[in-house]
């Protein structure tokens, strides 16, 4: 699933459009463990945090992440933005709390496996 | 690029990361795999963090040469009272606020040796810390198969699976009832062969019989001469042996001796890198190879005692019975001028038993002259096994740490690896228990013979060592696709496998792990529902 599509589905806002909307999206990391992120993330994920800050923008361009999705409709500093910009990784914000923000990811993406069959 | 520096400066988490970003750009005009930029950036962005979050301020360089980039990040921070502690995963000291950025999961420096190929921590308390990791950027060669001795007889295979497990470089599978080795991973240990309850896994020699040659060298090792038993001492064997029919008989005793003494010798001078580790386990140096190349500078520069003894041959024709596949590989590896013939210990057991048990009650038939630098060891009254044991189990410097078997070996490689071995001089790692007298192939308990072992006083052999004429290398493993694209994305097609599948790592399936599965489904090595978790369809199929 493209990215932006996800974030229409999942009811999120997109705050910087990102500048390679062609992603597929194959994992999602949810998290505030920047250690495990390194880890885990790649250039096809999308990091869900409630942590909005730059160094975060910062991690998502050295491992190559496409996309960041804030919760709880945080506002982010003007820094992150333009940070996000200039790098060009796609940044949204969803109303909801991790929790159910994760929630509706999961079932977008599992709906769209059992249609992939 | 040759060297660069970049300034990081301590509790300024805006700009923290900057650093990596800069080396990230560095390895991209350059050209750098995608694979590799990653590793690099979790390790150099971990460690750039940590001297933010740690540090007053510090510098990380960085150098590209000779296909690795080695970066060096040292801060005049607190130093790290407790290295071990601070490199178990979950340790951390950071600051309530470094937690609440996401950091301070104890994950830093577990993270940096996860994703390089060398990782060294060197810190003093007051003075700061200095953490250096090398990751190797080279494509990776194809590994030239056929560096190993291990024989297999597949159709004794009663599928018991503990090869697989027992393998530590996870070179074994068991596909289709049939156990097979990757070659490319393949360290020559003896691991599989001793674990193996129906003798599906074994070595051969060049010569299945121990026939005579008069014009030629027989090497022994003493723990062929240790394994028939209490009542034979190591001199009878000698005595049966120099009847069979040989020019000489070159008992290896000296020349280990001899390499021991040239290592300690070494490690006091010039040695590259401390503590010095013997290459007097063909397998462990493999093992090295293979599994630690970072270890390869530690290693020292002689050949190991048969290969040393092979260039003595001066064009003679020899026979050395090898005790192991590793100690085979390395006598007829290509560096031979002439390929010398090789007996395993079941051959010589062969030929010895029959004459020792052939006249009076057990004891080796004695004729005076009748073998060659012999004769003074007949008609010896059996040694008191007590007396006149010193120096006979080879290690009395207190210089030289002798380590034996591979899970302690392994995990002292790792400790010398870690920087967690500084103490020691000398190490000397035997993949078998109790060393040569370990291995699978010979008859007795390894303790027992070798606590038989006293040097025959007549015992011959040239007290020979040899500087190693090509140096070791890191051995590479097998690459993916020779198409580096391609590569990344079988690499990636692994990675989506490793999560799909239950990571019980149960061996089932034949092969070691789950996270081996997914690279041998990937590699076409294993059908794609080979888990049997998954399929139990499969149990009754394979």
């Amino acid at each position: 699933m493209k990215l932006e599509a996800l974030a229409d589905r999942i009811g999120a806002k997109v705050l910087a459009p990102g500048r390679n909307t062609n992603v597929d999206l194959d994992q999602v990391y949810a998290g505030d463990r920047i250690s495990d992120l390194l880890s885990a993330a790649g250039d096809h994920s999308l990091l869900v945090t409630n942590l909005a800050s730059n160094h975060l923008v910062r991690v998502a361009e050295l491992m190559d992440i496409p996309g960041i999705c804030l919760v709880a409709g945080q506002v982010p500093d003007p820094a992150i933005l333009a940070a996000a910009r200039e790098h060009g990784t796609i940044l949204m914000v969803s109303p909801l709390g991790l929790f159910e923000t994760c929630g509706r990811i999961h079932r977008v993406l599992s709906a769209e496996a059992r249609a992939a069959g | 690029m040759n060297a660069t520096r970049y300034e990081i400066v301590g509790g300024d988490y805006e700009r923290g990361g900057a650093a990596s970003r800069s080396l990230k750009e560095q390895l991209k005009k350059v050209g750098a795999d995608p694979a590799v930029v990653r590793r690099a950036m979790i390790a150099a962005y971990e460690a750039e963090m940590n001297v933010v979050i740690h540090a007053q301020r510090g510098e990380l360089r960085a150098s590209l040469d000779n296909g690795q980039l080695d970066v060096e990040v040292a801060d005049e921070g607190p130093g790290i009272a407790d290295i071990e502690a601070a490199l178990r995963p979950g340790f951390s000291t950071a600051s309530a606020k470094a937690r609440e950025l996401g950091f301070g999961a104890g994950m830093g420096l577990p993270n940096i040796k996860k994703n390089s190929d060398r990782f060294a921590i060197d810190s003093a308390v007051g003075r700061g810390t200095t953490v250096r990791f090398t990751i190797v950027l080279r494509p990776q060669a194809l590994y030239g198969a056929g560096r190993n001795s291990l024989h297999i007889v597949a159709e004794q295979c009663r599928q018991s699976f503990r090869c697989i497990h027992a393998c530590p470089t996870q070179a074994m599978r068991v596909f289709r009832g049939k156990p097979q080795v990757l070659d490319y991973l393949c360290v020559d240990c003896t691991a599989c062969i001793a674990t193996c309850p129906s003798g599906a896994l074994t070595t051969r020699g060049t010569r299945d019989e121990l026939t005579p040659i008069p014009d030629a060298v027989l090497v022994v090792s003493p723990p062929v001469l240790t394994q028939f038993g209490a009542s034979i001492r190591p001199a009878d064997v000698l005595a049966v042996l120099a009847e069979i029919g040989f020019g000489e008989i070159w008992v290896t005793w000296a020349a280990e001796e001899a390499l021991r003494n040239a290592i300690v010798q070494y490690a006091e001078t010039d040695a590259a890198a401390r503590p010095v580790i013997s290459p007097a386990c063909p397998a462990v140096v493999n093992l090295i190879e293979t599994k630690f190349p970072s270890l390869i500078p530690h290693v020292a520069p002689f050949l190991s005692v048969m290969e040393a003894l092979r260039t003595e041959l001066d064009g003679r024709r020899a026979v050395f019975a090898a005790t192991c596949p590793s100690q085979r590989t390395a006598v007829l590896s290509d560096d031979a001028p002439s390929k010398p013939e090789v007996v395993l210990p079941a051959a010589l057991r062969a030929a010895v038993r029959p004459r020792l048990h052939s006249e009076d009650a057990g004891l080796p038939p004695r004729r005076a002259g009748s073998g060659p630098a012999l004769q003074g060891s007949a008609g010896v009254p059996p040694a008191d096994p007590n007396r006149d044991r010193e120096g006979a189990e080879g290690v009395t410097d207190e210089r030289v740490l002798r380590a034996t078997g591979l899970r302690h070996v392994m995990s002292i490689l790792n400790a010398i690896e870690d920087g967690l071995a500084n103490d020691l001089t000398v190490v000397e790692p035997w993949a078998c228990d109790e060393g040569c007298f370990g291995s699978p192939l010979l008859a007795d308990d390894p303790f027992l013979a070798r606590r038989r072992w006293t040097p025959p006083p007549d015992a011959a052999g040239p007290a020979v060592t040899r500087r190693r004429a090509r140096p070791l290398t890191p051995r590479p493993g097998l690459r993916l696709d020779d198409d580096m694209t391609k590569a990344i994305g079988k690499l990636a097609r692994i990675d989506k496998l490793r999560r799909a599948l239950p990571g019980c790592d149960c061996g089932w399936c034949g092969s070691p792990t789950c996270a081996t599965l997914a690279e041998d489904i990937v590699r076409g090595r294993a059908a794609a529902d080979a888990c049997v978790r998954q399929n139990p369809a499969q149990e009754t199929t394979t």
